[in-house]
């Protein structure tokens, strides 16, 4: 009976390695989505929208919570850290709003 | 056995010639009406009182009823959030107000309605003759000639949402493999276009109907090398939004400059509606031809694709036509109206969460809606339906 069990978990085991390795691209960058939706779509609320930061954080906010957030009003940016991952969207101009700075 | 064959071969005749769809027939695509007096905005919307121009104020308010009465909890974002509806009837502002924090001078995020301006950015460019409907994509953006399928990629293709691109456009409910996702917050947000066109194809390019941030941003990306980067970079704001006389705007683009054509517009509602009102009144402006002719018949017509699109309920939902959306249905594909209780020639720019630019020709209005509803609970035909009997001539 216990040699199944083992058996079934290895099994079990070597099909979540496929399916991760199968996956892989996705599974990698997705711990970035938290902090890289937070930040860009802070910075758009706050700087462009010109919303408060209570709404901006109520827009902002996912099912996922955040682990640091710093708004920087002097150089127009937002840092989030998020599932790990940090990401920063910074303000450029009324014209062309936010942008995620890239990695 | 040579009997079984021929009336086989005879059935399938038959079987050929017979409309096997419930309704049948092309969709119907009615000429815009002859606008005798349009009321240019200059430089903004006139204010009457809504009688003026053949609409109760009584059944406006059960417009602004149902727009504005929150229905759910504001920390669960539920229930139907309204941020502003404007209403235009006759080119005279009839209706306004806001909600949340907003005003007439904040712009909103306009999501999805972003697509719908690119597409007159287009319009500009196929005016201008820089650009044909029905060159190859790969003409202009190098990044679609990665093989003999891409290659057949057209411009009406892309903004038939009809690349064939094997694109995801899952938002919440599948964030891992959603491509939209990753095009624009990881994977793709460097280069936004160049990522879409590296997508492989689920099938022929013009086939079949799957409605895709990826067309757009691809389509954004074409534009950037037909006018070169510097002109790029003014084009909205000089060939659009200057002539409508709109100054309060904001157009964001990806890592490398190229504009978030998919989801990231900025405008006001007044604004907005300015856009609806050119494609009113069939691309012109203050007697200026903006878009060439034919091109709001373009916007109102359903994409050819669907002719061979696997049917699914969901078809009803998506961006049907040339980067806007109709209330034609599609007859011929089985599809029913999106908003049956909408005049049948309405025509709109629909965004996430909310964002709506309805144009409606034969009752001579445009409206705008903003939101942030973060589930299905506001109906837009409840919402048309209140608008539409509101007219009382």
């Amino acid at each position: 009976m216990k040699r199944k069990i083992s058996v079934i978990l290895a099994l079990l085991f070597l099909f979540l390695l496929f399916w991760a390795q199968w996956n892989w691209k996705h599974l990698s960058s997705f711990p970035s989505i938290i902090s890289s939706f937070y930040s860009k779509e802070y910075c758009s609320c706050y700087f462009v929208v010109e919303l408060s930061e209570d709404q901006c954080h109520d827009f902002a906010r996912q099912w996922v919570p955040i682990s640091e957030f710093k708004l920087d009003k002097e150089n127009k940016s937002v840092t989030v850290k998020g599932l790990g991952r940090s990401n920063t969207a910074q303000f450029q101009s009324k014209e062309y709003g936010c942008t995620l700075l890239n990695d | 056995m040579k009997k079984i064959l021929i009336l086989l071969i005879v059935l399938f005749t038959l079987q050929c010639g017979k409309d096997l769809s419930p309704f049948g027939g092309e969709p119907n695509v009615s000429a815009l009406p002859k606008r005798l007096k349009p009321e240019w905005p200059s430089p903004d919307w006139k204010i009457v009182k809504p009688e003026s121009v053949g609409v109760t104020s009584a059944k406006l308010k059960l417009v602004e009823e149902y727009a504005f009465t929150r229905t759910g909890d504001e920390t669960d974002r539920k229930g139907r959030r309204t941020d502003a509806v404007v209403i235009l009837r006759n080119g005279k502002l009839i209706y306004e107000k806001y909600a949340r924090n907003f005003t007439e001078d904040k712009v909103h995020l306009t999501w999805s309605v972003s697509k719908s301006v690119l597409q007159t950015m287009y319009g500009i460019a196929v005016k201008q003759g820089l650009i044909k409907l029905d060159d190859p994509g790969y003409y202009h953006y190098e990044p679609l000639s990665r093989d003999e399928a891409h290659k057949k990629i057209t411009i009406r293709h892309l903004l038939n949402m009809s690349s064939g691109l094997a694109a995801e456009e899952g938002y919440e409910s599948g964030p891992l493999k959603s491509s939209v996702i990753a095009m624009l917050y990881t994977r793709g947000r460097k280069d936004m276009g160049s990522f879409c066109a590296s997508l492989p194809l689920r099938a022929e390019p013009g086939t079949q109907v799957y409605y895709s941030s990826c067309d757009t941003n691809i389509l954004s990306a074409i534009l950037k090398k037909v006018y070169g980067a510097e002109e790029y970079d003014k084009l909205p704001f000089e060939k659009i939004f200057k002539p409508l006389g709109i100054t309060n705007v904001t157009f964001e683009r990806d890592g490398s400059g190229t504009y978030v054509g998919s989801s990231y517009l900025y405008m006001t509602a007044r604004d907005l509606a300015k856009i609806g009102y050119l494609y009113l009144n069939d691309g012109v402006w203050n007697g200026e031809r903006l878009l060439p002719e034919g091109w709001v018949t373009f916007t109102r017509t359903p994409a050819p694709g669907y002719k061979t699109t696997p049917y699914s309920d969901d078809l009803s939902q998506d961006n049907y036509t040339a980067h806007w959306y109709a209330n034609t249905g599609i007859p011929n594909r089985g599809i029913h109206e999106p908003w049956p209780d909408a005049p049948n020639d309405t025509f709109a720019a629909i965004g996430h969460w909310g964002q709506m630019l309805y144009v409606i020709p034969s009752l001579d209005l445009v409206v705008v809606r903003f939101g942030d509803d973060r589930e299905k609970a506001f109906i837009k035909n409840d919402f048309l339906k209140l608008i539409k009997e509101s007219v009382i001539r």
